[in-house]
């Protein structure tokens, strides 16, 4: 700023104090030659008429008798050319600056000098003007940065406001998006984003302690009500073994629901782990029907595996194997005696059919919601948790359970990695 | 037999602490992570059931010196972090056992005397032949004869029978046969592993002959020494 003002002024109020300068130099030389060349009447001619002519200019010839131009006398303590003096003029009642210096000529002195007054009045208003713009600018340049940094903190304090609601409880905050499209829009959507995640896996969690809640407040109730009851008829009726026993049972079976709930959505919100090992599938096959042929024995239901060509998939070994018996075991569960259960490992999972009741239509969908039983299964013992956890467990694995009609009957279909589909149905190996 | 009990929740440290002094061991408490170190460092002892969650120096910590320390004696890991990646840290540091609470006790007390046993038993491992009261096993030719009489077994029938032989006279429990036998690590939560026994029941133990396979109700199975008549 400081130089822009220097340069301007070297430019402009310099240029003009340089070109008064130029013009005395100019006519001291003129003059010393017309005073050389002329005797002394002809030159005090020219001199007074110039003296007239000229604007801006004072010019002053003094000789032994008279002073001539445009003072009545010349200062006495005046600089020799080229150095120049200010000094004092007064004119009309009017004191003004001069510049300017004397030259000595053959028979007088010369005073050649420009009115500063008109310099000075340039650089005072130059200097009004500099400091003007300078305050202008500063004026300016303050007032933009604060409603620049208002603007911004405006935007700062909108995130920390919605930080603040989140605080307090409310997860439905968001951070307002403008349409600027800027960096804060960005940062606006992907703070929105990560709080949509948080709220749906918050939502979820609680879901699911709700459910737990609800569903052990009601086998909980009737242990506390049995028990309450023992105390209240402990004197007529002590309380015997059996009886002890079967409120361990009952506590038992709240524990294993409350287990396997914890269990299904630990499982439910896992990420999917990117380091599965390579399972042999027909070989899980093997160990289940190992695990499970005697319950199918006992009623005398035919179990036959057919096994896939291509065994090798990634996965989890523990959680295939379970989802693979928890599916076998329910087909064997409803499936009536003597009835035939079916096992196929395909590249990519494995289909279980049977010829038992099936589901309707009408309650597959609510089959693979938890705690959901059918009316026909609800005197078998069970948790209403198998579907899905088997469901939970493909979708670990990037894959879907379907259920689809065996005519009569179920058919599971178990996919566990969407990015192997296939039936490579090879070999058939039947037991029992 | 001195067992070290690790348990900040004085409810459970004093039931299992009388459940053990009960079946005849003599048990030492602590509290606390501090405490618990002390005393494992300091005293002689054939086990520790060691809590994980621990005030002063959780349970983790407490194993890790231990085993920094060389003291090689088997540690039962109590814990309510249920999940498979824990029970794997558990063993994977050091751990002999896992036991995820709420627990039975006959649970604890089954675990315990398998460990506790371990370490002859590896010694016995050396033999090909198991017997048990009447009841033998060629480990080699998996035969199995009771009262001199051969028994067709089924292959998982016959790591059952070679489970509980191994672990005469101790109440085995279900999840530890199935953990045994289908080495898969979780618990089935249905009956099946009771029906395979029932069939193998069935095959050691015919009517002229006393029975000689218990079942605890509600906890698991028992190898008698000596079948009574």
């Amino acid at each position: 700023m400081a130089v822009a003002f220097f340069v301007l002024y070297q430019l402009s109020v310099g240029e003009i104090s340089r070109s008064y300068q130029q013009q005395i130099q100019l006519i001291t030389q003129q003059q010393r030659l017309f005073n050389q060349q002329m005797n002394e009447d002809e030159y005090l001619l020219q001199f007074t008429s110039q003296a007239k002519q000229v604007n801006n200019l004072v010019l002053a010839y003094e000789n032994a008798h008279e002073t001539y131009g445009n003072l009545s006398r010349l200062p006495t303590s005046l600089a020799t050319c080229p150095a120049q003096t200010t000094f004092f003029v007064d004119s009309a009642n009017d004191l003004r600056f001069y510049i300017g210096c004397i030259t000595t000529l053959t028979h007088g002195r010369l005073l050649v000098a420009f009115d500063d007054e008109n310099l000075y009045f340039l650089q005072t208003q130059f200097l009004r003007a500099g400091i003007l713009a300078l305050l202008l600018t500063l004026g300016l340049g303050l007032l933009s940065g604060r409603y620049l940094s208002t603007q911004l903190l405006s935007r700062i304090k909108n995130i920390n406001d919605t930080a603040k609601v989140i605080q307090s409880g409310d997860l439905g905050a968001r951070v307002t998006v403008s349409h600027r499209k800027d960096e804060f829009d960005l940062l606006a959507n992907y703070i929105n984003r990560m709080l949509n995640q948080l709220e749906d896996s918050f939502h979820a969690v609680s879901g699911v302690t709700d459910a737990i809640a609800h569903d052990l407040r009601t086998p909980l109730g009737r242990l506390r009500l049995r028990l309450e009851s023992h105390l209240n008829t402990l004197d007529e009726a002590p309380i015997n073994e059996s009886q002890l026993q079967e409120m361990l049972e009952e506590l038992d079976h709240i524990l294993t629901t409350f287990s396997a709930m914890l269990e299904l959505s630990r499982l439910e919100h896992k990420q999917t782990d990117s380091h599965f090992d390579t399972v042999n599938i027909n070989q899980i096959a093997e160990d289940v029907i190992d695990l499970i042929q005697p319950l199918t024995q006992d009623k005398q239901q035919t179990l036959s595996f057919i096994a896939t060509a291509q065994p090798h998939i990634k996965g989890d070994k523990t959680l295939i194997f379970r989802a693979m018996f928890n599916t076998l075991e329910n087909a064997c569960k409803y499936t009536g005696s003597g009835g035939a259960i079916e096992l196929i490992t395909t590249t990519s999972g494995f289909i279980v059919k049977d010829n038992g009741p099936g589901i309707p239509d009408e309650f597959k969908d609510k089959a693979l919601q938890r705690l959901f039983r059918l009316e026909s299964s609800r005197t078998s013992p069970g948790y209403g948790l198998g579907f899905p956890l088997i469901k939970a467990i493909a979708h670990f694995h990037q894959g879907k359970l379907e259920l689809q009609d065996n005519h009569p009957g179920l058919q599971v279909d178990v996919t566990l990695n969407t990015r192997h589909q296939g039936n490579g149905l090879i070999g058939t190996e039947t037991s029992d | 037999m001195r067992i070290l009990v690790v348990e900040d929740d004085i409810v459970t440290q004093g039931f299992i602490k009388k459940g053990l002094t009960e079946q005849g061991y003599q048990v030492d408490v602590a509290s606390d992570g501090q405490d618990a170190l002390f005393q494992a460092l300091e005293g002689d002892y054939q086990l520790i059931i060691l809590d994980r969650m621990l005030p002063k120096l959780d349970g983790m910590t407490v194993l890790n010196t231990l085993r920094s320390a060389q003291k090689t004696l088997p540690v039962l890991i109590l814990s309510a972090l249920d999940s498979v990646d824990e029970r794997v840290k558990g063993l994977r540091e050091g751990g002999d056992d896992y036991l995820v609470k709420p627990f039975a006790f006959a649970e604890l007390l089954a675990r315990v005397e398998i460990l506790i046993r371990r370490q002859p038993m590896a010694a016995v491992q050396q033999s090909t032949l198991l017997q048990v009261s009447d009841l033998k096993m060629d480990l080699l030719t998996r035969q199995v004869w009771r009262a001199g009489r051969e028994i067709s077994l089924q292959p998982k029938e016959f790591q059952i029978l070679r489970y509980l032989m191994e672990h005469p006279k101790q109440v085995v429990t279900r999840t530890l046969l199935f953990e045994a036998v289908w080495d898969y690590d979780f618990d089935p939560q249905t009956n099946v592993i009771d029906v395979h026994v029932a069939r193998l029941r069935k095959k050691v133990e015919t009517d002229d002959l006393p029975p000689i396979l218990e079942t605890i109700r509600g906890v698991g199975y028992r190898l008698v020494e000596k079948a009574t008549s």
